[in-house]
């Protein structure tokens, strides 16, 4: 067999859009699985001449697996095309006659599987990853939409690649804000986080609650406390502490209303004790900043166990406990008397690991130290 | 002669999936994965070792190998129920020191004694090492003693006689219940065994010996030997941080009741050979680096020096090789080469063919009845991702327990075969 036997032609239906004057874009769906027939990623590397060759990153493997799992599901749907820059091998036939910005007709590829990859006609642009994962999952086939342009330039494509690889992740705070609503499948780092996400959404609008309208997320701008403080503390103990309890480690969802429970009366017990600091800002007061919140979270857990087996798990066995440290506390004014014999201004603790470390250092001993002297 | 394993926070997952890679989901670490003494057909030992520098750090930090969630939660919970100890295996003896080979090189312990105490007494512990300072350095009969290093050695023993002192009144102070352990250190035999002195004059009946990491067997003994002069009956030795079973005898004969190593465990992907233990030899991992996890390889990926297809078909390929091989599937020639060819990608400075061939022909996992190997399988023996190495690092606990009881020693209560 020589090579031109293999080298056939691959005709689909195909849109030409021209978007600005000599900028035609075309759209059409092709199987995924025949993508690396035709297309290829180039990637970065130096040429013998040292010049840069290519541009594009190597594939993450994590991502892609993400991306493949959720391709295996049940109904998949990805609506982001794949953007494929083709070298003048490739070309367009309309099929009627327009002069409208839009023209149906068919695009015609030029395939040769015998070829080395950085020879094919198409260049991926932007769906590497997507790419990757539909050659990788186990389906039979998977039609993705593609936008494709025809330039014989290099720099052209590159300019897309750039354009296409610079955009700004959506803001964390806003993902977490959207899980609660979401019933598909969910990445595997933000699947975690769904549970944390629901729950603080509970809290957050259910009037019964101490944290009512004060968590301050995307659509609540007004909270003061921050989403990610709360976010921290939830995840603290569903991982290590008491609301892991709560949890099914099978699936990973868990008992929400049983979580707010605990939650709720706690943190009302906090607010009763701390009448004044829990009412006011985290500039104002550390105990609604987020060291405050992480550090009196890990409070939390250390209270939970003996209250449930003492069968005081309610606000009024939280405000006993919570009333012990009350005079260790020094969240808005004053001075934090540490147990290493230093001493810190009352607003000198910092939203870092270590600072919060020190302060739920402190406000554990304070906890176990007046249970040890009562 | 009881063997404690020092805590680092080992775990395996037991829904670990091989094939894909990949863990659960919603798998939450240390809760939901598995120690040693939770996936061995029998507990590999008497006891467990855990250091304040691993549980909190100090200084830069460094050697935390916990969360503050995980720290709080060994506090709340003590030591016995956060290892799971608390039910079925509640002979095994906990045991506390102060990891001083992670501050060895400043000027003093990073900690008091009574935080050292306050840090025992949270996690409820049974053993408390007083806090001490190693002394670097061995000097035989007959060497010259190097002046300029004399007076930093006997600094440190003043500061870990002074500290031993200070730990045992703050222990009778506040009353509790921790047997408390002094450590002995040294720079010759007879220093040692001045140490040991020193120590049960101020009243300890258990003394550790410390800083003998680096030295030869027969220095350990001519220590030992000195102590022997001056140690009373009921006075029982640990060593801290050896292993040398074939040595154990004699240590035995000095006093020595107790010791503790994480060797067998850590030489499972730390050794450049021994990494798989057999009860009468070692063989060496096979090494099946992940495309996406190995530093190097991503280098070279990145300046397009290696293709990363052809290296995650290689991977595969020889993966796919090793389990079709002990399958029964495939000649061993053919699963060798793959990894010989995967190798080739990779850039290896020495080829292991050789090793490998031997690891591959003996299958030593097959007939091994450890409890981690039957699960497991080939996947035991290669050396890739912490899932597969821990593996290996717990069947080599269980084959050092065998190893210690095949030496005489048959303290392991869990054996059902001891005298």
């Amino acid at each position: 067999m020589t090579v031109s036997d293999q080298a056939v032609e691959l005709r689909l239906p195909a849109l030409a859009i021209t978007q600005s004057p000599g900028r035609v874009l075309y759209q059409f769906a092709v199987d995924g699985k025949l993508l690396d027939d035709f297309a290829t990623v180039s990637r970065i590397r130096r040429d013998d001449e040292s010049a840069v060759q290519g541009y594009q990153r190597p594939e993450s493997l994590q991502h892609i697996t993400a991306i493949r799992k959720y391709i295996e599901s049940d109904a998949p749907m990805i609506p982001n095309g794949i953007v494929i820059a083709f070298d003048d091998r490739v070309r367009f036939e309309p099929s009627v006659k327009s002069d409208t910005y839009s023209v149906p007709g068919e695009i015609v590829i030029p395939v040769d599987v015998s070829e080395a990859p950085e020879l094919r006609p198409g260049w991926i642009v932007d769906g590497q990853q997507r790419t990757a994962a539909i050659r990788d999952a186990n389906v039979s086939q998977f039609p993705i939409p593609v936008t494709a342009f025809i330039t014989a330039n290099e720099e052209e494509q590159r300019e897309q690649f750039i354009l296409v690889n610079s955009t700004k992740p959506l803001p964390r705070s806003l993902i977490y804000e959207l899980i609660p609503g979401t019933t598909g499948m969910l990445p595997p780092s933000l699947a975690r986080r769904k549970i944390s996400a629901e729950l603080l959404d509970l809290l957050n609008w259910d009037s019964e609650s101490p944290f009512h309208w004060r968590i301050q997320t995307p659509t609540n701008p007004e909270g003061v406390i921050k989403d990610n403080s709360i976010l921290r503390m939830l995840d603290n103990s569903i991982i290590e502490g008491y609301l892991y309890n709560f949890r099914d480690p099978v699936d990973g969802t868990g008992d929400l209303e049983a979580m707010a429970t605990v939650v709720n009366d706690y943190w009302t017990a906090v607010s009763l004790v701390f009448p004044g600091d829990w009412n006011s800002t985290p500039r104002k007061s550390r105990l609604v900043h987020g060291a405050g919140i992480v550090a009196m979270g890990f409070l939390m857990d250390a209270m939970c166990d003996r209250l449930r087996d003492e069968n005081r798990l309610n606000v009024d066995g939280f405000l006993a406990e919570v009333s012990l440290i009350a005079d260790s506390c020094a969240w808005s004014s004053g001075e934090w008397e540490l147990a290493s014999g230093t001493k810190r201004k009352w607003n000198d603790f910092q939203n870092t690991s270590k600072d919060i470390q020190i302060l739920a250092n402190h406000v554990l001993a304070a906890y176990r130290n007046s249970r040890r002297t009562r | 002669m009881r063997f404690f394993f020092p805590d680092s926070q080992d775990q395996v997952d037991p829904m670990f999936d091989f094939v894909t890679e990949e863990h659960p989901v919603h798998r939450i670490r240390q809760r939901d994965d598995r120690y040693a003494h939770e996936v061995l057909q029998h507990r590999p030992f008497d006891g467990l070792l855990i250091s304040k520098s691993i549980v909190d750090g100090h200084g830069a930090r460094t050697s935390a190998r916990y969360t503050a969630g995980a720290r709080n939660r060994l506090y709340r919970e003590r030591a016995r129920r956060f290892f799971r100890l608390d039910e079925v295996h509640r002979d095994v003896l906990i045991m506390g020191d102060c990891g001083a080979f992670t501050y060895f090189n400043e000027e003093e312990p990073p900690y008091s004694v009574a935080e050292v105490l306050d840090f025992y007494e949270y996690c409820g512990l049974d053993w408390g090492v007083a806090p001490d300072h190693i002394v670097f350095g061995f000097v035989r009969d007959g060497d010259p003693i190097p002046d300029e290093m004399i007076s930093e050695w006997e600094r440190r023993l003043d500061i870990t006689l002074n500290n031993a002192r200070l730990f045992l009144d703050e222990v009778s102070r506040r009353n509790c219940d921790i047997v408390p352990i002094g450590v002995a250190h040294g720079w010759s035999a007879d220093s040692y065994a001045q140490s040991v002195s020193d120590l049960q004059d101020l009243g300890y009946v258990k003394i550790a010996m410390g800083g003998m990491v680096p030295l030869r067997s027969n220095d350990i003994v001519s220590s030992l030997e000195a102590s022997s002069g001056v140690r009373k009956p009921e006075t029982e030795l640990h060593l801290l941080g050896i292993t040398r079973v074939d040595e154990m005898r004699r240590f035995a004969q000095h006093g020595v009741t107790s010791f503790d190593s994480t060797s067998p465990f850590r030489q499972a992907f730390k050794d450049d050979t021994d990494n798989y233990y057999t009860l009468d030899s070692t063989y060496v991992a096979i090494k099946v680096p992940q495309v996406d996890g190995n530093a190097s390889l991503k280098r070279q990926i990145k300046a397009g020096k290696v293709d990363q297809r052809a290296a995650i078909l290689a991977e595969r390929s020889c993966l796919e090789g090793l389990r079709a091989y002990d399958a029964g599937e495939l000649p061993v020639e053919q699963a060798l080469q793959r990894v010989l060819d995967y190798e080739d990608l990779v850039g290896v400075k020495k080829t292991r063919e050789a090793e490998y061939l031997r690891t591959l022909s003996a299958r030593p996992w097959k007939d091994c009845g450890c409890g981690i190997c039957e699960e497991a399988g080939i996947e035991v023996i290669m050396f890739r991702g912490s899932e597969r190495n821990k593996r290996r690092g717990f069947h080599n606990l269980a084959v050092f327990r065998d190893r210690i009881s095949r030496n005489g020693f048959h303290s392991l209560q869990t054996t059902g075969e001891h005298t």
